[in-house]
């Protein structure tokens, strides 16, 4: 007992020192946003907001990825479902103070790209947001959503104001560019006043590129 | 929950040599052969490029799931079976109950 006494604290302090180098490689990279990760399930017998939950919240590079890598693929959610990315404090529908004079860049995808496309957009169209890509009019960013449906699926990138014409642009012309999007394809861009109001199945867009 | 051990390694890191001066990109706000971490010009915001992300998402610190995530089959977690009837029922059970904390969570969110 006596002689291997003086040696365990020698070893203690080595892996001490070593636990500290790893951490130093373990840092965390701060994102400007908290940003909160919804997932809504279209369930007839319950209503809209008991179908919509709060999956987890996140505010660094790492933890994003800790939630994006342990969590479905939008392509293999069940029809009817949504994911919802929204800055902390935003709830992911248009009746939020800070959504309700605002809209949507609206992306609709086709069958074919459902399997080729749909999942490598959101990604795409997560890290934008993420990463602040929109410069100054990323403050007009509120959050982006997914809408996985058998017609159609869909991903919009939401925004607190639909006047804000310079930030919307800035937004749209980016986004477009970012995911390499075909510049033939058109995007536009709907007032979500003009989307819940709508009589017909598609609602006028106030800018598109 | 998973306990199984997973191999680290250190985060990725690039040391780039600059030739030329030219190399240096225009704008403050980006490093040499991508930006890495930097805020803009006014010093007000935190902005990544694509490949930085990308280069974060196989990083150690990225690969345990977050702690709390609700378990939400086809989601969170795998679809569930049908072969086990009375599982399906328990799970179900558990989801519900987990909904009426979620309810509370959110209400604390506004």
């Amino acid at each position: 007992m006596a002689t291997s006494e003086p040696k365990a604290p020698e070893t203690d302090e080595q892996q001490c020192d070593s636990q500290v180098t790893n951490q130093e490689q373990y840092i965390k990279h701060p994102l400007q946003n908290r940003w909160a990760l919804w997932y809504f399930k279209n369930d007839k017998s319950k209503s809209w907001t008991e179908n919509l939950r709060l999956i987890s919240k996140f505010d660094t590079v790492e933890d994003f990825w800790a939630l994006y890598n342990h969590i479905q693929q939008p392509s293999k959610l069940v029809y009817g479902c949504d994911y919802c990315l929204f800055k902390d404090g935003i709830k992911p529908m248009w009746e939020d103070d800070r959504n309700k004079l605002g809209g949507r860049w609206l992306m609709t995808l086709n069958k074919v790209q459902r399997h080729n496309d749909l999942d490598r957009y959101w990604m795409e169209t997560l890290l934008c947001l993420v990463g602040e890509s929109f410069d100054e009019a990323s403050d007009d960013v509120c959050g982006a959503v997914v809408n996985v449906r058998h017609k159609a699926d869909k991903i919009a990138i939401w925004t607190s104001n639909c006047q804000n014409r310079e930030a919307i642009m800035k937004i749209g012309e980016t986004y477009k560019d970012l995911l390499s999007i075909p510049s033939k394809a058109m995007l536009g861009y709907q007032s979500h006043d003009d989307t819940s109001s709508k009589s017909g199945s598609t609602t006028k867009n106030m800018y598109s590129i | 929950m998973s306990t199984n051990q997973v191999k680290s390694c250190p985060i990725p890191t690039r040391v780039l040599t600059l030739k030329d001066w030219s190399q240096l990109p225009d704008c403050y706000s980006q490093t040499p052969g991508g930006t890495l971490f930097s805020t803009t010009p006014g010093g007000t915001r935190i902005i990544y490029d694509r490949k930085f992300l990308l280069d974060c998402r196989n990083s150690p610190l990225a690969r345990t799931p977050p702690c709390c995530l609700p378990q939400i089959p086809g989601v969170t977690c795998p679809a569930t079976h049908p072969v086990s009837k009375l599982q399906d029922v328990k799970e179900e059970v558990e989801e519900e109950e987990k909904d009426v904390a979620d309810d509370n969570q959110f209400e604390m969110d506004i």
